[in-house]
């Protein structure tokens, strides 16, 4: 009886693996069909390696994958309400199977993040910095960099800023306030901030490497 | 020198006014690219018809962009063959219109004024098939039915097929190939005449009754394979040649074929460059076409010259310049565009057919417009336009060689100015008031006709609904 149990607990662990290992392995044809669809059709407008030159548009390259599945899973489930999402992504990603976007999301976070851009405002940077790393006390702001990280790649599910583009930045701050993009953490986050601090830290990150 | 309007000229001329009616701009913005891709009018249009940079893109990608459910065939070595949306990409359009012209225009009898306040219900109804046709190519094809012409014919019209390369320094290269009916049809900017500003206007008002050719003069009656690329979309650089292909005319074209038939294949070309940075976009360039066409003297001077498809040419060169801006802020769209078409025409055939010398001629359209709109939603636009020089045919160095009158009626110059207010309730509709100023109208402010009609008694007022689905 001992054994029968032992063999079945030994059974189990070997299709719980092969479960887990199934999981991991990766189709190559949904990895050529994303990268297919990274260049000829994401990369319309978010570049076709992810670094988009429109600043409208937000860079992935370099993109924490969790993150980057999560959008698009909210994209397609018309759960993230901001109006470019609506106008862009809902139909954009409304066919995409979840396979594909886990490739996508692969393939975005293998990409080259771009390089530091040269700030004109040496002010805005500084102040920007300054509420990265710190925050406002004063109007209870807590520090970016606490979930963003200190050099701003993200970390686990929360994304990478480093280098976006400032415009896509000020206006998703603007979009966690007012609610649009309904996330409650950058909602308490953004409440607070007035435009021109949202501005600051816009630029800053995009500075960043 | 004064021309002269013998009233013999007068119902040609009357004929001449009339044919600039049939001129008319056709429009474009296409709900079949929004249910394909499913984005909102405004990812490829500020308003439309008028693209946004990604609007550009997605045109010279061959309006492949696609989200829909696919028909698809692959063979084993998992190559595409076949990739159809599962709906087809159909829109309509329809325009419905009043226009009110300053003074009515004289009746066609010469006793008294036709009809002013001319409803067109509708002016203009069309059917799109504007999206994918297969994995690399699309398709832009409309058919119209204009109450002028009472009849549904082809319109604008652009095949595509495209293709994108990744370079080193993951730059991106698009080139295609586009077989399309109307020079500049295909262009990304709307600058150029087949897109530009104005979008609209009426078909009952006259117009200036001379263009050059590549302003619309061979739209529909010419087909044309041109060859593309788009550099990092930056750079774009065009080729392509033109024949006539003309409509309701059997083939081959003969001596019985109507006006203005192109003499074996008419250069095309296009240079642009377009520079982005934060809302802004800016972009300058350089067109232009050469075209050969048999002269048609037949409707003209009554003297029985047939449109015989042989012998020498008239020769029409033209090149251009064109210059967009465009800033898309959140709120506030402000847009600038212009061109300056200059063209010059060799009367060489014309010239042999009536026992005269060539004669030569410049013409130069220019055109410019300013567009601002709140939200996309309340807007205007004013604009300028010109065609002066050219088309008099008439040899200033040997005054026995003047043209017959009924010829000299097609002097160009035509200046004045529009303004448009828009109203766009939703994304696909769109109401205008548009009033139109002439400070010139074929060659002169007053008596243009010679029967007292001034240029700005053809000032029009405009009213369109303008709905696309």
């Amino acid at each position: 009886m001992r054994n029968v149990m032992l063999l079945s607990a030994g059974l189990l662990l070997i299709l719980c693996a092969g479960a887990v290992f199934a999981d991991e392995v990766v189709d190559p044809e949904v990895v050529a069909h994303a990268e297919r669809l990274a260049v000829g059709t994401c990369g319309t407008c978010h570049g076709v390696k992810g670094v988009s030159k429109q600043p409208k548009f937000p860079r992935l390259a370099g993109q924490n994958p969790a993150y980057l599945a999560a959008q698009m899973k909210a994209f397609r489930s018309q759960q993230r309400g901001d109006p470019d999402a609506i106008g862009y992504m809902w139909g954009m990603s409304a066919s995409l199977e979840d396979s594909t976007i886990e490739a996508l999301a692969a393939y975005y976070a293998v990409q080259t993040a771009v390089g530091a851009s040269v700030a004109s405002d040496g002010a805005s940077v500084a102040r920007g910095r300054e509420i990265y790393e710190k925050g406002i006390e004063a109007a209870g702001v807590p520090a970016c960099s606490a979930c963003h990280g200190p050099d701003a790649h993200g970390i686990a599910d929360f994304p990478r800023l480093a280098g976006q583009h400032a415009q896509y930045v000020m206006k998703q701050l603007a979009s966690f306030q007012n609610n649009m993009r309904n996330v409650a953490v950058m909602h308490g986050v953004a409440q607070a901030l007035k435009v021109d601090e949202m501005r600051s830290v816009a630029v800053f990150l995009e500075t960043l490497p | 020198m004064n021309f002269r309007f013998p009233r013999a000229c007068l119902s040609s001329g009357l004929m001449l006014v009339l044919l600039t009616f049939l001129v008319e701009p056709s429009a474009h913005a296409v709900p079949s690219f929004a249910r394909q891709t499913g984005m909102a009018c405004e990812a490829c249009h500020t308003v439309w018809p008028e693209l946004t940079h990604f609007g550009r893109v997605f045109k010279a990608n061959g309006y492949t962009l696609d989200n829909l459910k696919q028909v698809r065939g692959v063979t084993v070595q998992r190559e595409e063959i076949l990739s159809l949306a599962s709906l087809p990409p159909l829109s309509l359009m329809v325009q419905v219109a009043y226009t009110q012209l300053a003074t009515p225009l004289p009746d066609s009898s010469g006793v008294g004024n036709s009809q002013n306040g001319t409803a067109s219900f509708p002016q203009q109804i069309s059917l799109f098939y504007a999206g994918k046709i297969a994995p690399h190519a699309g398709a832009f094809i409309q058919l119209t039915y204009g109450n002028d012409s009472g009849t549904l014919g082809i319109d604008n019209t652009d095949i595509r097929f495209a293709g994108l390369q990744v370079l080193p320094g993951d730059q991106s290269l698009i080139y295609g190939v586009s077989l399309n009916n109307n020079p500049t049809v295909q262009d990304l900017w709307n600058t150029t005449p087949a897109f530009g500003f104005p979008y609209a206007t009426s078909n009952i008002a006259p117009g200036a009754a001379v263009s050059t050719q590549i302003d619309g003069a061979r739209g529909q009656d010419v087909a044309g394979l041109s060859f593309y690329a788009f550099w990092n979309e930056s750079f774009y650089g065009e080729l392509g040649a033109y024949r006539s292909a003309k409509q309701a005319t059997a083939g081959p074209l003969d001596s019985a074929s109507a006006g203005g038939v192109v003499s074996g294949i008419a250069p095309y070309w296009r240079l642009a460059y377009e520079h982005n940075w934060g809302r802004h976009s800016l972009e300058a360039g350089l067109y232009g076409a050469k075209f050969k066409i048999f002269p048609d003297l037949a409707a003209s001077d009554g003297a029985g010259y047939g449109q015989v498809l042989k012998g020498p040419t008239d020769d029409f060169q033209d090149v251009a310049q064109d210059l967009q801006y465009q800033y898309m802020g959140d709120k506030n769209l402000f847009s600038v565009t212009a061109t300056r078409i200059h063209e010059k025409q060799t009367y060489s055939a014309t010239a042999l057919a009536l026992g005269i010398n060539t004669v030569g001629a410049d013409l130069t359209t220019f055109r410019a417009a300013a567009t601002y709109y709140y939200k996309r939603k309340f807007g205007g636009t004013v604009g300028y336009f010109s065609t002066t020089g050219g088309a008099a045919l008439y040899n200033p160095a040997d005054p026995a060689n003047e043209m017959p009158a009924s010829l000299s009626l097609t002097r160009a110059d035509t200046q004045g100015w529009m303004a448009e207010i828009n109203y766009v309730p939703w994304l696909n509709t769109k109401f205008s008031i548009q009033y139109t100023g002439f400070n010139k109208f074929q060659g002169l402010s007053s008596n243009y006709d010679g029967t007292g009609r001034n240029a700005r008694d053809n000032n029009t007022l405009y009213l369109l609904g303008w709905l696309s689905y």
